[in-house]
């Protein structure tokens, strides 16, 4: 049986190669720009490469800020101050909070280096209007966030639709697409981000792929433990931020 | 019976990897298929024959894989000239929706393809890499993905069906119609293959006048916008230009029926 498995193996690794690139991921191409030193420290933007286990339960936004904080720190860019990107809703006594003013005014840099060959801080938006496409032309355009430029503090991809399971490309936001809370009575943030049982999250698609292409308000989750997350294609990762 | 085990096995193991530029296997078009970008390019650069060219590339490239009995048009614009006024993209493709190779659905129809209205433009149409297929359901090859300094060569990338080659020529406005401004965004109405005087390379707006492409990208990486349709120029208009900004002189085909 083992043997058997071998051997269909090794024939589907011929018939794949006949059909196969002569150059597969060759990354001598890519260089950093002249004159740029790019280091993590420059990164002011990332997906937390981790969720934090409970769902849409993050201790609020207090918590989520935290949890960027901390992986932020770990690969050296602890120094910029971290915001989670996302919204909370209306309550009484307690105003709602738009994601888009959470996270300073832009640019905003990645760090990539694992799938590059090189490292890079790549602009992932110039400002505001940019990034949640303000006018319709910008709008039009799309947002500047791409499946290889969307990635966590360690400079890695996203797991996105047509890649190796578990695919994590739903990325929690809690915000309309103009980067604003909700203001209707449905629960979009998972009672703003302190519940891992009922509720719902709205999310973004880290690549753009899923019920059209919008990288921070494409659908709603079916729950908010964490087994509802993943059963859609999340992991409970959110944006990260530096506001400075 | 051994090899359809193997096949069958490897179908299953390979189910989920079809990488970029290669072509799927023993996989007919959907019979639904009314869009897809064009496998291979004219290979003039930015002179296509005008729309009546490119809109026979179109169709030469459907009937091959069976897809002969529709009528196929070229996603593509023309600037107003005198006598003449301006041909949109939008108005030359149909009302939708348009399925890709697979029957997958791109668009509901022009307002969902171009994003007419804030809402829709920020929920965005369904284009993307896995969509964005080939009449051969191939991925089109985008940035990074066999990265190689020679995809900037047309001499290595007219060799190869695996260079980086995301760049759609459109000549196009993000609404699908055509530019009114002085400049040239559709290399003369895609009759040009002239290369830009040496030095004026730099600006992909193409603010120096040189004769150029709009494009966009059906993979939505790159340029600053992933736009799908208008995105940036190209360094000219000649076939040895375009690979320069990872381009081929590909296009987009939509059948009108």
């Amino acid at each position: 049986m083992a043997k058997k498995s071998i051997f269909i193996l090794a024939a589907c690794l011929l018939l794949a190669q006949q059909d196969s690139p002569t150059a597969q991921f060759n990354t001598q191409g890519i260089t950093p720009p002249a004159g740029s030193n790019p280091s993590p420290a420059k990164m002011t933007f990332f997906v937390t490469s981790i969720g934090m286990g409970k769902g849409g339960d993050l201790g609020g936004l207090a918590g989520a800020d935290a949890h960027c904080q901390a992986l932020a720190a770990a690969v050296g860019a602890g120094s910029h101050t971290w915001h989670a990107y996302l919204s909370t809703q209306a309550r009484p006594g307690q105003p709602a909070i738009n994601a888009r003013d959470r996270i300073g005014t832009g640019p905003w840099f990645n760090w990539s280096f694992a799938q590059l060959g090189a490292p890079q801080n790549a602009v992932i938006s110039a400002n505001l209007a940019e990034l949640h496409g303000d006018t319709l032309v910008q709008a039009q355009r799309g947002s500047n966030l791409f499946k290889q430029s969307t990635r966590n503090e360690h400079g890695q991809l996203i797991n996105g639709v047509g890649d190796t399971p578990p695919i994590q490309h739903e990325i929690l936001t809690g915000s309309k697409w103009d980067g604003r809370a909700y203001d209707d009575n449905a629960d979009h943030t998972c009672n703003n981000w302190t519940s891992s049982t009922i509720g719902s999250a709205q999310v973004g698609h880290s690549d753009r792929i899923g019920n059209g292409s919008s990288w921070n308000s494409s659908n709603a989750t079916k729950g908010c433990s964490q087994a509802a997350l993943e059963s859609t294609g999340g992991a409970g990762l959110f944006y990260c931020f530096a506001i400075n | 019976m051994v090899s359809g085990t193997v096949m069958l096995a490897c179908s299953l193991l390979f189910a989920q990897v079809q990488r970029p530029g290669e072509y799927p296997r023993g996989v007919k078009p959907s019979p639904m298929m009314n869009f897809f970008v064009t496998s291979e390019p004219i290979g003039d650069g930015g002179n296509l024959g005008g729309l009546a060219g490119a809109d026979a590339h179109c169709q030469t490239l459907a009937a091959a894989v069976g897809a002969g009995n529709r009528t196929w048009h070229a996603y593509l614009s023309t600037q107003a000239r005198p006598g003449k006024p301006a041909v949109n993209a939008r108005d030359r493709i149909g009302t939708g929706p348009w399925y890709n190779f697979k029957g997958e659905m791109i668009a509901q129809d022009l307002a969902h393809l171009h994003g007419d209205t804030m809402e829709l433009a920020h929920q965005g149409n369904n284009l993307n890499k896995l969509t964005g297929l080939t009449e051969k359901g191939q991925i089109v090859p985008g940035l990074y993905d066999y990265s190689d300094p020679r995809d900037n060569d047309w001499s290595y990338a007219k060799n190869t069906r695996f260079s980086t080659r995301h760049e759609m020529l459109t000549g196009t406005r993000t609404d699908g119609t055509a530019f009114t401004d002085a400049q040239d965004h559709t290399c003369d109405n895609w009759t040009s293959n002239a290369s830009p005087a040496s030095g004026r390379d730099g600006d992909l707006n193409a603010s120096d006048g040189r004769l150029n492409a709009q494009i966009g990208f059906p993979d939505r990486n790159g340029g600053g916008s992933g736009s799908w349709n208008s995105a940036h120029g190209t360094r000219g208009c000649a076939q040895e230009d375009l690979p320069k900004t990872h381009g081929i002189g590909l296009f987009y085909c939509f059948a009108t029926n």
